[in-house]
């Protein structure tokens, strides 16, 4: 802390409000409008990581989401906790605490680090290469590997923060607002455009916003002068939307985008209470422009990952924006002239420079001129063979390139210094371009990649379409924006523009050294601990596809997706396999550009709104009722209602007792209901059903199986026949919108001559259903006027009628096999009809059941449940329900299928009933079946899909499905269980009542 | 996400809607005389085409009208949409 | 006595938006191919279904909101007492549906009518639905349907900024819930 690495001048910067933070529990101090990074250099700390693999010392590399190193853990609360983030994104906030990663016991001292000792022994692959065998293994070596490498730690807790999520649709989207995005949203803004501007970070002007150089003018004044007018100018526009701290995640099809907004993760911890943490915008552009620049790239030399070694463009930010000085001996090593730029905001800094290696020969143009007038001085056609120092760079070796640059000649030379700035050129963010489905060209000039064509509505400007001089970004941007919004004039035609321009350009993907390779680290890729060698002893294995080299040497695997030297693993493979660097294409680049939390993704869909729920009209009732909820599709249905502490198993019991000796009630109103009107209603029912409906009378009801193409049980379920040409059809409470739409989808595509119209009226309706040898005597109560006669009104028929002058329709339908009504109702009357009845019938002792007490009842008559007892591969046959099945009918869905060679089969799985030879032994549903107990292997025969204790027949019965099961009746067959075999019978699927005698009671 | 035209209610985000696979396959109209061949060609052969197909389209979330589409599977473009019944614009 | 019971009661306050639940009104689908259907029901009605989409028509009592090339939506403005009046629905399916011109089915209790006002119902609503309002918003009488926080909605621009949101009575209060959730960030 002594030293004085802040310099006063940063407009940036509010130096007069102290910001206290903790990194690995030491207090620092920053300013308002530093990142992480920028404080902790203020400070003096480099070193904030260690690498994956060798957990060799890292420091702070860059000043942006490319960060390959600074990767941070934050919050010291096991619930708040948020791994990998990068210091250098992290804008620094009253009470932040962070705390360097993937170290143990600590940066300064980590035990990991023996393994950069060993290194020559850990080349690429050598996990996958080393512990994959023998593979019993591995679970052994996984968790010494888990344990020493670490990324971070998991937060323990449900995430507190809220998050939310918002869709967004514009005329223009511009991503990035550099010096292009700037030009590019004013321009569509002044021409009415719904025009919506993203940058990541926290305000606008990227990096022309600091770039105070005489060799950079518009107009006669500094770029970044200029460029601050213009981002004024844009607060006139209403239609102009803009949102800073927000980072473009994905960009997909359609111009579909994903964008992650910050929106409290700068703010101190009291700020950011009950707010939105970050939201994510769901983007639909009409048109894209991607204006995101370009990224530094490093240099591959000898020990190029030393703490200290930073981007020279990071090195000029942290000392024009932060007002920041990465060291006070500083040198810098680069291809290409924008680090003179660097140089000269340092020497302006009063930061000492001891020079500027640079592998060219030469370069002519201004900006170096200017620098050289200054003093500073250039070592031309060298290179850095070597750092030294370990938990900070404390020197550099250099030496003469030769003339074709492959070799070094003449002496090593020392230089000290405590920060290297590096500069191997740039790389234009093509990434989004990509990840649209843009394909890239390759440009020999410079070695980049460039956007080609795309099929969106989109273009690229800027420094990410490789324009890198001020005078091309600024003219190409205006002509292609134009072109793009088809306009014929701009406010940008006619500036004066003076800049430097880059004359001389030179590549060395990999910098030669004084020593072999074998004997240097050459760092390619900077989180995953990568090296040139690794690459090179990948295509000497036989890796041939760039994707099979970045995963068998993890470059480009890291949570930066290796952004910042992939051009160079690129060049490397292309080098060395001898081919062209725009024929070997690049590797993929996937969204999230950068990473996402879960929060984000998931948005408010957490908790109460995990999932969609949907409730009866008589929902509060059982809620009132203490009912126990049973999610059924997104329904909540009542599943019993316990008594007393009643369990799960004496609750259904007595249910089910109740109401076969007396009365039950039970909510009906999931059942799905769909109103079918139309000339032709008859003749599709007959081609929808199984069965055949035309002569069904007006005021009876059907039940009816419905099939799939494939013969296969589909759904089933009760119509009535309301009127000539109008009936009611009711699906199973999981089917009820497939049903429809299964139906909609023939009438509109094979039977469209067919009069027949489909309206779900599923929330239209409650229905309560009562059943019992009473339940005649409640209704009778509940509805005074209507004749419940036999006679007049018989099993299977349905009667209208009014209760306190509301229309309803009384079905006498059973599920159970006793004699019962269900009453339907419009569901605002629903929870009024249900008391009313549970009035009358408690004379009766009525008893409220749910559905497991339903399954049951059902079970005990032998009555499917599809989706339970049929899984989608049975047919009606099968289920041995050959009754329903018309023979008469010339066709209907799923006929011609009953009859293919499969599923004529005699040994198909069938429904059968099963007793157990213990009557109180109850199956397990899903079970297996055997035939014979001790036989290996075992082939299983069949499974049980249904299994309860029957309270009215005093014993365990189940369903189930079994091959040939029709002929095995009376046979014996075995359920092994975990620790012991249950010995069964087949039976008949029906179990109560086979003559139907309760129908009628 | 597509965008995707619905020949009745215009652009819809692609969540609106759902896919009801390979179009113009015809249910036959007599199928009791199909052969179990015949009738599996119809119950079961999809082409699934890497390139530009004809795809059954539902507005599920909107009209619940169903209508077909030319997809390039490869690249996801749309060339166009049409109603049942009608004939594919462009092969 | 049966007893009126709506699955949501209270009215909320946001800022710049109030959500409210309307009661009562009657609800009617509507469903014919013809050019008959369409003239018989603006005889009976007054109304002419509109065969543009994404549309409505309308007079002082009634409004008819297209849904598709053959469905529409009839609601009423006013509040109607059940227990004393199904005329509306019973003389429309004597004339449509009796007549093989159409269906009519009352959907009464099967929407959830849910009003909501103020300058911000559009950002409550893109909160959850990837509808694009830009244009709808300032087109009186649109009408669309789509998905509200995975959720099936008719939404009906009566006026500017005024809005009637149709949600299936089952899902009503888990959207209910979901909204008022919403509003708190608006
Ligand atoms: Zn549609």
């Amino acid at each position: 802390m002594s030293k004085n690495l802040r310099i006063t001048n940063s407009k940036f910067i509010d130096q007069t409000s102290r910001i206290s933070f903790k990194f690995d529990g030491k207090t620092l101090y920053g300013f308002k409008g530093d990142t992480l990074a920028s404080a902790l250099l203020a400070n003096d700390i480099h070193l904030v990581g260690r690498s994956f693999k060798y957990h060799r010392p890292r420091g702070i590399m860059t000043c942006g989401s490319e960060e390959p190193n600074a990767i941070v853990q934050l919050g010291n609360d096991s619930s708040m906790t948020e791994p990998n983030t990068r210091a250098t994104e992290i804008e620094l906030y009253e009470g932040l605490e962070a705390s360097s990663q993937n170290c143990w016991p600590s940066v300064n001292f980590d035990i990991g680090a023996i393994n950069n000792f060993f290194s020559p022994f850990i080349p690429a692959a050598f996990y996958y290469k080393t512990f994959m065998w023998p593979a019993s293994f591995w679970e052994k070596y996984e968790y010494f590997i888990r344990k020493s490498a670490g990324l971070g730690k998991s937060p323990t807790k449900p995430d507190k923060d809220i998050y939310d999520h918002k869709y967004l649709h514009c005329d223009v989207l511009i991503i990035g607002g550099g010096i292009s995005g700037i030009i590019a949203a004013k321009t569509a803004a002044q021409n009415n455009l719904n025009t919506v501007l993203l940058d990541d970070k926290n305000n606008l002007g990227g990096t022309t916003l600091f770039q105070n150089n005489e060799c950079f003018k518009i107009n006669n004044t500094y770029s970044s002068e200029w460029l601050k007018k213009e981002i004024e100018s844009l607060n006139s526009f209403k239609n102009l939307t803009i949102k800073t701290r927000t980072t473009l995640a994905a960009y997909h099809s359609y111009n579909y985008l994903l964008a992650r907004e910050n929106l409290t993760d700068h703010l101190s911890l009291i700020e950011k209470k009950d707010k939105i943490r970050q939201r994510l915008w769901k983007i639909r552009a009409k048109k894209v422009i991607i204006a995101t620049g370009a990224m530094e790239r490093p240099l591959i030399f000898n020990n190029n990952d030393r703490p200290g070694v930073i981007l020279s463009s990071s090195i000029k930010k942290y000392i024009d924006y932060y007002g920041v000085k990465c060291g006070q001996k500083i040198s810098l090593f680069t291809n290409n002239d924008t680090t003179y730029e660097t140089a000269i905001s340092l020497n302006k800094s009063g930061v000492t420079i001891n020079s500027v290696i640079d592998i060219r020969d030469k370069s002519n143009s201004s900006i170096v001129k200017e620098a050289e007038k200054l003093g500073i001085k250039v070592h031309w056609k060298h290179t850095v063979v070597n750092t030294n120092g370990y938990k900070r760079i404390s020197s550099i070796e250099l030496m003469k390139l030769s003339d074709d640059g492959a070799g070094v000649v003449g002496n090593k030379s020392k230089e000290e210094c405590d920060c290297l700035g590096i500069s191997g050129g740039w790389t234009p963010r093509v990434h989004l371009f990509t990840q649209s489905g843009g394909k890239l060209k390759f440009r020999d000039k410079d070695n980049i990649f460039l956007p080609d064509k795309s099929e969106s509505e989109q273009i690229s400007i800027g420094s990410c379409n490789g324009d890198f001089e001020l005078d091309d970004i600024i003219k190409n941007s205006n002509k292609s924006i134009k072109e793009f919004l088809n306009l014929n004039s701009s406010d940008y035609e006619n500036l004066e523009i003076n800049c430097s321009k880059e004359t001389d350009k030179k590549n060395i993907w990999l910098l030669p050294s004084n020593k072999p390779l074998g004997k240097t680290k050459p760092f390619l890729d900077f989180q995953n601990d990568s090296t040139a060698k690794d690459v090179k002893l990948a295509l000497r294995e036989g890796f041939k596809s760039i994707e099979h080299v970045k995963r068998y040497t993890t470059t480009g695997m890291g949570t930066d997706q290796g952004k910042l030297s992939n051009m160079h693993a690129l060049g490397i493979i292309a080098e060395t396999a001898g081919v062209k660097m725009g024929e070997l294409g690049t590797t993929t680049f996937r969204p999230p550009y950068t990473p996402l939390t879960f929060g984000t993704i998931v948005g408010r869909n957490v908790g109460e709104f995990f999932d969609i729920t949907r409730r009866t009209p008589i929902h509060d009732w059982h809620v009132e009722k203490k009912a126990e909820f049973e999610n059924v599709g997104q329904w909540k249905r009542a599943w019993y209602y316990p008594i007393n502490n009643e369990s799960m198993h004496e609750a259904v019991q007595r249910e089910a007792k109740a109401a076969r000796d007396s009365a039950g009630i039970l909510d009906a109103s999931t059942l799905g209901k769909i109103d079918i009107q139309g000339s032709d209603a008859s003749e599709f029912l007959n081609r929808v059903y199984t069965n055949a409906w035309s002569k069904l009378e007006i005021g009876k009801c059907r039940y009816g199986l419905m099939l799939n193409e494939d013969g296969m049980v589909y759904d089933d379920g009760v119509t009535t026949r309301l009127d000539e040409n109008h009936y009611i059809m009711t699906t199973t409470t999981g089917g009820a919108s497939n049903v429809l739409s299964k139906l909609e989808d023939y009438l509109q595509t094979e039977w469209p001559e067919l009069d027949v119209y489909l309206t779900s009226v599923t929330d239209n309706y409650a229905t309560v259903s009562i059943c019992g040898p009473n339940s005649k005597k409640i209704l009778s109560r509940v509805i005074p006027d209507l004749d419940l006669s036999d006679k007049e009104f018989s099993h299977m028929s349905f009667k209208n009628a009014l209760i306190d002058n509301i229309k309803c329709r009384v079905m006498r339908i059973s599920f159970t096999g006793e004699h019962s009504y269900e009453i339907n109702i419009q569901s605002s009357y629903g929870k009024s009809l249900w008391e009313k009845c549970f009035e009358a019938g408690k004379e009766f002792n009525i008893t409220p059941y749910g559905t497991e007490t339903m399954h049951l009842l059902r079970a005990e008559k032998g009555f499917i449940i599809t989706g339970q007892d049929t899984d989608g591969t049975i047919t009606p046959v099968d289920l041995q329900m050959d009754w329903i099945i018309s023979k008469k009918k010339y066709d209907f869905i799923g006929k011609r299928s009953l009859y293919r060679s499969d599923t004529i089969r005699e040994d198909r799985k069938q429904l059968v009933g099963l007793v157990t030879d213990d009557p109180k032994e109850v199956l397990e549903e899903g079970a297996q079946i055997v035939s014979e107990a001790n036989k290996k292997p075992i082939e299983m025969v069949g499974h049980v899909t249904s299994s309860y204790f029957s309270p009215n027949l005093n014993k365990s019965i189940a369903l189930a499905v079994l091959k040939n099961g029709k002929k095995l009746k009376g046979q014996k067959m075995f359920v092994p269980m975990k620790n012991k075999t249950i010995n069964v019978t087949i039976t008949d699927t029906v179990f109560l009542d086979k003559e139907n005698k309760r129908l009628n009671a | 996400m597509f965008l995707i035209n619905c020949p009745y209610c215009g652009e819809r985000d692609q969540s609106e809607f759902s896919a009801g696979g390979e179009a113009h396959i015809v249910r036959p109209k007599q199928p009791t005389e199909l052969s179990d061949d015949q009738w599996a060609e119809f119950l079961f052969m999809r082409k699934n085409i890497k390139g530009v197909q004809l795809e059954r389209w539902n507005h599920a979330h909107g009209c619940r009208k169903w209508f077909n589409m030319v997809r390039n599977t490869s690249d996801d473009k749309i060339h166009a949409v049409y109603k049942m019944g009608e004939k594919p614009p462009i092969k | 006595m049966l007893n009126y019971n709506s699955p949501i009661m209270d009215a909320k306050n946001y800022s710049g938006i109030k959500i409210s639940v309307t009661e009562s009104v009657i609800k009617i689908n509507l469903r014919g191919k013809n050019r008959d259907f369409i003239t018989k029901i603006g005889k009976e009605l007054s109304i002419i279904p509109p065969t543009d989409p994404n549309i409505s028509s309308g007079n002082e009592k009634l409004n008819i909101l297209w849904l598709g090339p053959d469905e529409w939506l009839l609601y009423s403005n006013d509040k109607i007492d059940f227990k004393n009046n199904n005329s509306l629905e019973d003389r429309l399916f004597d004339q449509i549906s009796k007549v093989k011109l159409g269906s009519v089915t009352n959907v009464t209790d099967h929407w959830v009518m849910i009003n909501l006002k103020g300058d911000n119902v559009f950002e409550l609503l893109s909160s959850g639905c990837p509808f694009n309002f830009n244009d709808f918003k300032n087109s009186k009488g649109a009408v669309t349907q789509t998905l509200l926080n995975h959720i099936d909605v008719i939404i009906h621009n009566k006026n500017i900024n005024d809005l009637n949101l149709f949600v299936r009575r089952s899902f009503s209060i888990h959207l209910w819930s979901w909204m008022n959730d919403s509003a708190r960030f608006i």
